[in-house]
């Protein structure tokens, strides 16, 4: 079991820095999800994990033993690659011996390994088969397994899931976080997906444009963002623009256009800042009777019916569109005037950029 | 036939001819030339005889030369392989902007002329050649670097380098580089990458370059006729000093046996190295 700290740490491509200062850590056991837009930082901080990438500045140390100057070979991880990267010209036993071989294991251990860790993906009787002989879920076990067999210290995965259709999909979601949790090893995990990174990780690491904006649970990110950027990226949300008036004790009062929003927040703006309420579109609810306490008053403009919600586009009195969303079947009718109450407890105040 | 069959008949309708026309028929006639005898008045005499097979694969003297030219054409295309391997792996990975330039590079020698590319080689390499020259200035013993194997040998890997080149850059850009990088996750140090990942995988390339770098070796003339200076003998130099004896026949006999055995080799080679292609493709 091993402890992954990242300190510090920076990669630059000639003029182009892709990760810039990022200081993390990974307890025993733990999966942390690395999760953000294309080009963000994720994938090239997980190569300088494994040492594919040399990095600029900054520190990796598993266990406090500092690998940067190490090999990938000398590191002792297990990495499942996107593509999968299974060897073409080695049939499944062949490439799941590989990592054992290289370690010097005999041959009669090697055998036992490889049949352990097909049992644990469910592969046995594949042993034979090439890897183009296999479906994507099944090349994606073999590379888990081939992975998991060196019982590496870290096991890192660069968007494994990507080419798996949806369904699937859903499947393997499953499948590797249990696998995971059975074995217990520490893990590192790169997503664009915002529901893979909230179904998997015990923690997940959101990051813009080579930076950390917010480590936290899923809970945490969607519900507390701490940036704008947070809180576009992982689901819906509603951006209400305007300046701190006042408040403490994490509850603030914010004066927005269309009149003072309270919200929650992490930390302690200073008064007369400007700043941004966010509030979520199933968090945000209709009154029937505009003048309800409490509610601004607006007009639905159009409504979607999404099957298991409706969602609501409702223009406010200042001019800015709400995105609403309610049970199925909620009967707000298109032109009617209702009032909207943004409730103070699901509301959160969110900076601009990191701090 | 439908029109589409009939179109594809019609394309190749001229590429048949031509190898029908200039390539078959005087194939052909050298057979039927090998099994004749010979005459100072003409291609060949009249009758049939097996004498002229029976000389080649016989007669010491013609034997030797034809161990020596598989030899020799065998030495080549390990060498090329080996200086081949490592410039096509940089072109096929390198994400350089001179990546053109280089390419063009590698090509560059086919563009000159075969003869033009020996007499270079002469000028370099002859005993009173810019490096003999060179040598003498600085009061060195003069090297032997013609006249010899040495320099057919270097002046071949240089001529067939880019036949080399090419397929084995085409089979190591299939190669996904995250392959490499799985096999580094899994604890193989870069020699045993390659050994065990990169070579394997390059097997496509190194076959069709070598079929080809070999059988081009078996067949050089020009070069060994004018580096070797008469003191290299390949079965192509001996064939063609049959053509200025009037043997036409046993010359006819001698080609055709070095093109079987030729033949034999790459069949046997392709066989073997098809052995470790299998479970890839």
């Amino acid at each position: 079991m091993t402890q992954l700290r990242i300190a510090g740490l920076e990669k630059r491509f000639g003029e182009v820095a892709a990760v810039r200062g990022v200081d993390l850590e990974v307890a025993e056991g733990e999966l942390v999800s690395l999760l953000g837009p294309s080009g963000c930082g994720k994938t090239t901080t997980l190569r300088c994990v494994a040492g594919f990438e040399q990095p600029s500045g900054g520190r990796i140390a598993f266990d406090g033993t500092d690998v940067v100057p190490l090999p990938p070979e000398k590191r002792d991880i297990g990495m499942v690659f996107q593509n999968y990267a299974l060897f073409p010209h080695m049939t499944v036993r062949e490439n799941l011996g590989f990592g054992p071989e290289m370690r010097g294991i005999g041959a009669a251990a090697r055998a036992k390994k490889v049949a352990d860790v097909l049992a644990m993906v469910q592969l046995v009787g594949y042993e034979e088969r090439y890897p183009r002989q296999l479906s994507g879920g099944q090349q994606q076990r073999v590379a888990l397994a081939r992975a998991l067999v060196i019982e590496p210290k870290l096991l890192l995965l660069d968007e494994p899931l990507a080419n798996l259709d949806a369904k699937l999909r859903d499947e393997m979601r499953f499948f590797i976080r249990s696998l995971q949790r059975r074995v217990g090893i520490t893990t590192l995990y790169v997503t664009h997906d915002q529901a893979e990174a909230m179904v998997m990780s015990d923690r997940i690491v959101v990051m813009f444009e080579g930076r950390i904006h917010q480590i936290g649970s899923a809970e945490d990110v969607y519900d507390r963002p701490a940036t704008r950027a947070v809180s576009n990226f992982i689901g819906q949300s509603n951006l209400l623009d305007g300046r701190v008036a006042g408040g403490g004790n994490g509850r603030w009062r914010i004066d927005t256009a269309m009149g003072p929003v309270s919200c929650g927040s992490g930390f302690a703006p200073a008064v007369g800042d400007r700043a941004s309420a966010m509030i979520r579109p199933e968090a945000i609810e209709l009154h029937a009777n505009k003048t309800d306490a409490g509610c601004f008053p607006g007009r639905i403009e159009s409504r979607y019916f999404l099957g298991n919600l409706a969602e609501f586009r409702v223009r406010m009195s200042d001019g800015s569109l709400l995105i609403v969303q309610q049970p199925a079947h909620a009967a707000h009718a298109v032109g009617a005037e209702i009032g909207v109450r943004l409730p103070a407890e699901r509301a959160w105040l969110v900076r601009e950029d990191v701090a | 036939m439908s029109g589409i069959a009939r179109a594809k008949w019609l394309l190749a309708a001229p590429v048949g001819a031509m190898v029908f026309g200039f390539f078959m028929v005087p194939y052909l006639n050298i057979v039927v030339m090998s099994l004749r005898q010979p005459s100072t008045t003409q291609a060949y005499g009249p009758g049939f005889t097996t004498d002229n097979f029976v000389k080649a694969a016989t007669d010491p003297l013609y034997v030797v030369t034809l161990l020596d030219t598989l030899r020799l054409a065998a030495m080549i295309t390990l060498i090329t392989l080996a200086l081949a391997y490592p410039v096509a792996f940089h072109l096929a990975r390198t994400e350089s902007r001179w990546r053109g330039v280089l390419y063009g590079l590698v090509l560059s020698p086919l563009l000159v002329g075969v003869v033009i590319r020996t007499f270079g080689w002469i000028i370099l390499l002859a005993n009173n050649g810019l490096i003999n020259q060179a040598m003498r200035q600085l009061d060195l013993p003069r090297l032997q670097l013609m006249y010899n194997e040495f320099g057919v040998v270097l002046a071949l890997v240089h001529i067939f380098l880019p036949f080399m080149v090419l397929p084995l850059m085409g089979a190591i850009q299939g190669i996904d580089p995250r392959l490499e990088e799985a096999a580094r996750s899994l604890g193989a140090d870069k020699r045993r990458v390659f050994l065990r990942v990169l070579l394997p995988l390059s097997m496509p390339g190194i076959q069709s370059g070598c079929i080809l770098v070999f059988v081009l070796a078996c067949g050089a003339y020009v070069t060994p006729l004018l580096l070797g200076a008469g003191r290299v003998h390949t079965t192509t130099t001996v064939v063609v000093h049959q053509l200025e004896l009037f043997l036409w026949p046993f010359g006819a006999a001698l080609a055709l046996v070095l093109s079987l055995v030729g033949l034999m080799v790459v069949w046997l080679y392709a066989r073997l190295s098809g052995r470790v292609l299998r479970g890839q493709s």
